[in-house]
């Protein structure tokens, strides 16, 4: 499962290309220095992995997405594939593209306490990300990488990692997300321009549709319509790599990063409002709210964290809409998920640090949200054709799998995701 | 298991050897297992004692074998050779695995008609396993319980069976059955018992038809059963132990058995009783019940298969039955004609308690692909298992599918009502239905067997019924079939194919 790097001209200081996009507006990218803006040489794999962003593996129907739907029969569907934890974008975008666990690449949730800081913050800076990641590795090798990220965070989080970036624009004033639209006249024009090897997409407007969902049911047709229109989009992108040549060349792989649980506005929980009743304690504590996750720092004195930590876990496992509290090396989240990580259940969402802080009431960072579809598929020959496999693959198999298609060895250290051989023919 | 194999035999060395008589001698029986049918490539060979202490049954583990393979063996004892069986070894663990097929019964009462199920499953000669879900055997004398009215074959011994000699000589006669005996013979089965292996309605300390003192002690009677079972089944159990167990079948499947006799509190009074919500009362009791989440939970094998003796998606009695109907429901089921509550309190229904654990658990950790394997209800139903039954006809979410054998002979609807099949039993499923939406199918008449399919895609049943289950000859025919799409946790009909 190999192919050979290609081999171009590369100009000598960063650039930027503005393009024309399908709807007549221009599309925006920048390239790293010493990155050629010419296509490069035929005969070559092409790989692109598609996150549909908060997309529950059930909602992928023929009716619903025939485009997703048609594209999962094609290839290798992997059903028993998850999100990690946390069940949150960052991390798990950041898992994709390093293969390895939050322990290692230090993005454990989106929001954490940042304690050199004192501030609850986004992991939005590329310098929070320490591992090495495929878009780099790959270029590396001689081999061209793109991102084209409707989220902000992510745009911040991956930098200049790539070859080729887009920045997300324009950026929906509620949502802080570029719409599908967007960021698919993106991926058409890094695809018709420089054509990089490997381009890894999100796709925003199914999470953002997921969170705005008051209840899950009366609304739900607005997730729908986000499905669909999505669906078009990537229907639009397999098109567009028919239509000039390329479908034969490529893999995709499409996965989400987490699924989306829908909370009653009665179904709240506020650590806060649980440690108000020992003052001793909510003192000494920290809460970065992740959705269905809250991450809780011990900041009192070392003497008391032991007891401390303990009493807080007691006092929140006893919340009935609380699932668990884990200790983050259970969950292979490393010392940024401060000491504490609390779990809501099904149907119930954290809000931290006020009980006003988190008002929407699709979530996810729970375990309620770890199944996600997970498949490769494409024209390549490389893909197997109409599989259904029971492996149970993770966000974190995307970085093994892609880097196989081109020979790429592991990091040091290895992988923890494993590369999902059986969706490819060699 | 995936490199080895349970061989069962039960020999006869002297002519006083007989079922429950506790005589004869202590005695080694030679075995063989080949890589063929004629015995040409033998790879393992033994023997195994055994005598009057376990009623001249033999059990055998033949280890060192290759996982996923067919094998034949026999037992000899002197000159004698034992008619050869078939068996299967499960797929390694974690190996990928495209296929299973399991052929699944339950509540086989003898003298209610004859096994031509076990017959039909015996001819596919495709089968990797039978699942066999409960009542295994009944403990009524003759005339206790039968066909309708009649006896279609007595029972021996003459007597409700409350003692060893009884339940060793009930097992020994249903073994007599040449369709049981060929289906034995054809595949591995993989069981669990019921009430009836025991007695009806059986729970930790009794049951509807044991009547402590005069029917000995419940504990002794309990016991009994338990020995028995543990001598005339093809089961990994030996008294003391536990029945409860897992089996993995490569990267595609487990198999969680319950035991939910063994460890369970006495059943409601009814649907409308307040024990039914007490979260004291069990029917797993708590070490099962942790077992169960821990498997579902799991990150192992795809498919999460429950071998589950009784139903339990919820069922509400509907409030559109007429008198009659809901007295033919309240006897099969055993249960309440109060419109609006559970209608078994034998099910999980009884133990609302042990039954949401589950279900949120499923729910609360995104638990997919869990399929429960149900006996017990002389019915054919398949089921969607809400994540909330008061919102479920809103949102169809399901958290878990159910898919229920019907019995092998066992009374149903139309027989207790007297009625021909499909007459008023009709009426009375489509109330049901109307009535709790996630029951998708439902057939309250007829008798037969299920086929189960498994694969990465999904999940599919077969159920397949007999012309007459009084008639040793009966033929059967394919009824319907459900699938559950990897995924989804929803039944949907199935149009061919997974």
């Amino acid at each position: 499962m190999s192919s050979s790097t290609s081999n171009r001209p590369t100009p000598g200081r960063r650039q930027f290309l503005q393009l024309a996009a399908a709807g007549g507006t221009a599309v925006v990218l920048s390239a790293g220095q010493g990155t050629a803006w010419a296509a490069p040489a035929t005969g070559r794999t092409r790989s692109y992995v598609l996150v549909v962003d908060g997309c529950r593996p059930d909602e992928i129907t023929p009716v619903l997405t025939p485009r997703l739907a048609a594209l999962r029969a094609a290839g290798t569907n992997f059903p028993a594939a998850r999100s990690l934890p946390v069940m949150e974008t960052i991390p798990n975008h950041v898992m994709m593209m390093t293969g390895v666990r939050p322990d290692r690449s230090g993005v454990p949730a989106n929001a954490i306490f940042d304690r050199a800081e004192g501030v609850v913050r986004d992991l939005d800076r590329a310098t929070d990300l320490r591992f090495p990641t495929l878009l780099e590795r790959l270029g590396e090798r001689g081999l061209t990488t793109g991102s084209v990220l409707s989220k902000k965070y992510l745009y911040g989080i991956f930098g200049t990692r790539a070859s080729y970036r887009w920045e997300p624009r324009p950026l929906l004033p509620v949502t802080g997300h570029a719409p599908d639209v967007a960021t698919m006249d993106a991926l058409l024009a890094m695809v018709g321009g420089p054509d990089p090897d490997f381009v890894f997409t999100n796709l925003g407007d199914i999470d953002r549709v997921g969170h705005s969902d008051l209840t899950g049911t009366t609304l739900r047709v607005a997730r729908e319509a986000a499905l669909a229109g999505t669906d078009v989009q990537v229907g639009g992108f397999i098109d567009h790599l028919k239509s000039t040549g390329k479908w034969d060349s490529s893999v995709v792989m499409v996965l989400a990063d987490h699924s989306m649980d829908w909370s009653l506005p009665s179904n709240v929980i506020s650590i806060d409002l649980i440690l108000q009743s020992r003052p001793e304690l909510r003192s000494n504590v920290k809460i970065a709210q992740n959705g269905g996750a809250d991450l809780l720092y011990w900041t009192g004195a070392e003497a008391g964290r032991a007891a401390g930590l303990a009493a807080v876990a007691q006092l929140v496992s006893a919340h009935e809409g609380v699932l668990s509290v884990n200790r983050p090396a259970e969950l292979r989240l490393g010392a940024e998920a401060g000491d504490l990580v609390a779990y809501c259940r099904a149907g119930w969402r954290f809000s931290d640090p006020y009980l006003v802080s988190n008002p929407i009431p699709g979530n996810h960072g729970h375990p309620a949200t770890e199944p996600i579809p997970f498949f490769i598929s494409g024209g390549s020959p490389l893909v197997v054709k109409g599989s259904v496999s029971s492996e149970a693959a993770r966000t974190a198999d995307v970085a093994p799998t892609i880097g196989g298609i081109y020979g790429l060895k592991p990091p040091a250290g290895g992988y923890d995701g494993a590369a999902r051989t059986s969706a490819f023919t060699r | 298991m995936p490199g080895s194999v349970l061989l069962w035999t039960r020999v006869t060395p002297t002519p006083d050897a007989l079922p429950g008589s506790g005589a004869g001698p202590d005695i080694s029986v030679g075995w063989e297992v080949a890589a063929d049918a004629g015995f040409k490539k033998i790879v393992a060979r033994g023997t195994a004692a055994t005598g009057a202490a376990r009623d001249h049954t033999v059990k055998v583990v033949a280890g060192r074998l290759a996982p996923a393979s067919s094998y034949w063996y026999r037992f000899t004892l002197g000159a004698a050779v034992s008619a050869v069986g078939r068996t299967r070894t499960a797929p390694a663990a974690g190996a990928p695995v495209d296929h299973l097929k399991f052929g699944v019964v339950s509540c086989a009462n003898w003298q209610a008609g004859y096994f031509s199920s076990y017959r039909h499953l015996a001819a596919r000669g495709d089968l990797d396993a039978v699942l066999h879900l409960g009542d295994y055997l009944y403990e009524y004398e003759p005339g206790g319980y039968q066909a309708r009215d009649v006896v279609v074959r007595p029972h021996d011994p003459a007597v409700e069976m409350t003692r060893l000699e009884h339940y060793r000589r009930r097992h020994a006669q249903y073994k007599t059955d040449p369709d049981l005996q060929a289906l034995h013979a054809a595949a591995p089965f993989i069981v669990t018992w019921d009430d009836h292996e025991s007695a009806n309605d059986a729970w930790k300390g009794g049951a509807e038809n044991h009547t402590e003192g005069a029917e000995g002690a419940w504990r002794e009677r309990f016991a009994a059963a338990h020995q028995a079972y543990a001598e005339w089944m093809p089961v990994r159990y030996e008294p003391g132990g536990q029945l409860y167990r897992r089996l993995d079948f490569g990267s595609l499947a487990s198999l969680s058995m319950l035991d939910l006799r063994s460890y369970r509190d006495q059943q409601a009074a009814n649907g409308a009783d307040p024990a039914v919500g007490s979260p004291a009362r069990t029917i797993t009791g708590a070490a099962q019940m942790n077992w169960l989440l821990g498997n579902l939970k799991s990150t192992g094998p795809q498919w999460k298969l429950v071998g589950n003796p009784v139903m339990i998606a919820p069922v509400r009695v509907p409030s559109t039955l007429s008198t009659a109907e809901l007295s033919g429901v309240q006897k099969l089921m055993g249960g309440t004609s109060i419109s609006g509550v559970p209608y078994n309190v034998d099910q999980w229904d009884g133990y609302e308690a042990d039954q949401h654990r589950v279900i949120s658990h499923l729910r609360d950790n995104a638990v997919k692909d869990t399929v429960f394997l149900t006996g017990d209800i002389h019915s054919g139903w398949a089921c969607d298992i809400p994540a909330d039954p008061a919102t479920y006809p809103f949102t169809g979410d399901s958290v878990a599918a159910e898919l229920v054998c019907t019995s092998v002979t066992s009374d149903n609807l139309d027989d207790i009502l007297n009625v021909p099949p499909r007459t008023v039993s009709v009426v009375v499923e489509n109330a049901i239905k109307a009535a709790n939406p996630h029951v998708k199918y439902l057939d309250f008449d007829s008798h037969g067997y299920s086929v189960l399919d498994i694969t990465p895609a999904g999940v599919r049943m077969d159920w397949y019924v007999l012309a007459e289950r009084t008639s040793a000859g009966s033929g059967s025919t394919l009824s319907t079939s459900f699938k559950v799409q990897a995924n989804t946790g929803k039944v949907t009909k199935a149009q061919g194919g997974i």
